[in-house]
């Protein structure tokens, strides 16, 4: 086994009792008490995950007034121009050739020559990497990995608990704001992965331990990557590497909302506009059981006994406390459609859906 | 540490012998590490009261919000219970898997001394030893 990398945080989930596990290299915490205790405080107080692990990277710089906005722009996926300095936007990293999704990831725009980026831990470096090789003399890409820490504050109480650590609490959902905690510097997002009102917080990497220690002792339930993935399942987000991949396009994940098609230039746009004109060969749906089974990824979606699709992301859900899950069906199915899941030889009855499973509440 | 009063098995079930002559039968559970491994437990599929069943045999289910793990069948024989306080209260298998978290009683085809005599189960020390004296 290679060496994982870890948050800085790491020894602070060892001491609270952490499960820890794997995540694109990371050694980070699954969950501290349980999944079901963490969820439900997000979803009716608040809680914090550490997602450190999350790759940062910065395109800076111009060229000839071809500014790192532009540079941006033309490559990845939303229309950064429909946002302005101090607000965020979610994008895509595509395959030029292929339209397949590279990675999934917030784009801030600090400055018409500054774009800061988050993407997914295990991507980071290829998102890095490609945006680097196709930059002109001018416009510079680092990679920021190791140098801010993310701590996600989520749930209904989660501006309380900002605003008692004396950071901003009041900019709109995707947007963000410099601020100081203690003298040291702190980037103040309103985004999340949880469907929840929330905040996230990039203190840098050495000053991570005292702002999640200031969190916990105002009384926010420590919260690891299980709930995350139940909280982000029930509204519907994908999760690149399941619901998104090379071998998914935005089209069939239906998130052509996040493709600025009106832009003349970004890495995959020809391949998606075709697909997009000629129609995808799957969509993504949600599924909803209907008895006691729960979807779980790569589980085969059947209609009369023929399989029409493959669930890419299950799970129990908390707060319906039903099976749910997310997957790639055939274009014929519809909403409201009852299929059947292979659940281990055995068959659950399933309605597709339109998630989210439970309302949003991240404004 | 594990209790002494049942057995265990390496796929993490333990087994109590209760009642004597024709009335004994066999309690089945999953072990506290089995139900620590597996995170919150949310559904428990187990088979109907008369279901024959045969060692090694899965004969149930056990989902968590991560996963889901066969529960087998230590020894072979009949189904004579089951513990209809888990379709409504999963969670008893976490909070308490050898009391109120046991899962179903089977009458042992084998009779009740030879199957808790079977070189299949291990004592409390041996179970510590499969699973790493790691129990917390």
């Amino acid at each position: 086994m290679t060496d994982l990398q870890k948050s800085p945080l790491h020894d602070r989930h060892v001491a609270l009792g952490a499960k820890m596990a794997d995540f694109g290299g990371w050694d980070m915490p699954i969950q501290y008490a349980g999944v079901l205790q963490e969820h439900t405080a997000v979803r009716e107080a608040v809680g914090v995950f550490d997602v450190s692990h999350l790759g940062k990277g910065v395109v800076r710089g111009a060229s000839s007034g071809y500014t790192a906005v532009d540079f941006v722009n033309d490559r990845l996926t939303n229309d950064l121009r429909r946002i302005g300095p101090g607000q965020a936007q979610y994008t895509l990293c595509c395959d030029d050739a292929t339209g397949g999704v590279v990675d999934d990831l917030i784009q801030y725009v600090r400055s018409e020559d500054e774009v800061f980026l988050i993407p997914n831990a295990a991507n980071s470096s290829q998102v890095v990497s490609r945006l680097a090789a196709d930059a002109p003399a001018g416009i510079e890409v680092e990679d920021l990995h190791t140098s801010l820490a993310v701590l996600a504050v989520q749930g209904p109480q989660s501006a309380k608990v900002v605003e008692q650590l004396g950071l901003p609490t009041s900019h709109d959902y995707m947007s963000f704001t410099n601020a100081s905690w203690q003298d040291k510097p702190v980037i103040v997002c309103r985004t999340g992965y949880t469907g929840e009102l929330g905040f996230e917080l990039l203190p840098r990497w050495d000053d991570a331990g005292e702002l999640w220690d200031a969190v916990l002792a105002l009384g926010v339930t420590p919260c690891g990557l299980g709930a995350r993935d139940t909280l982000r399942t029930e509204m519907g987000y994908p999760l690149h590497g399941q619901d998104l991949s090379l071998d998914i396009t935005p089209v069939q994940a239906r998130a052509g909302w996040a493709v600025g098609w009106k832009k003349e230039r970004f890495w995959g746009r020809d391949a998606l506009v075709a697909e997009k004109e000629r129609g995808p060969r799957r969509l993504l749906w949600g599924l909803e059981a209907l008895d006691r089974g729960i979807p779980r990824a790569h589980m085969t979606v059947l209609r009369d006994g023929a399989a029409i699709g493959e669930v890419t992301s299950g799970t129990f859900s908390p707060t319906r406390k039903v099976g749910i899950g997310l997957a790639l069906l055939d274009p014929s199915v519809s909403e409201g459609d009852e299929l059947v899941v292979d659940v281990r030889g055995r068959t659950t009855q399933v309605r597709v859906v339109k998630p989210p499973f439970v309302p949003s509440h991240v404004r | 540490m594990y209790p002494d009063d049942v057995k265990y098995t390496a796929e993490h079930e333990w087994v109590r012998a209760s009642g004597t002559g024709d009335d004994a039968v066999l309690r089945i559970g999953i072990t506290s590490y089995a139900q620590e491994a597996l995170g919150d437990i949310v559904f428990v599929t187990l088979p109907a009261v008369g279901t024959e069943v045969e060692a090694g045999q899965s004969l149930g289910e056990v989902e968590s919000t991560k996963s889901v793990s066969d529960v087998y069948a230590p020894l072979s024989g009949t189904v004579t219970a089951r513990n209809e306080e888990l379709d409504g209260a999963p969670e008893l298998v976490n909070t308490d898997p050898y009391g109120d978290g046991w899962m179903i009683e089977i009458r042992p085809s084998a009779g009740i001394d030879a199957a808790m005599s079977s070189s299949t189960l291990l004592d409390a020390s041996a179970y510590a030893v499969l699973t790493g004296g790691a129990e917390s």
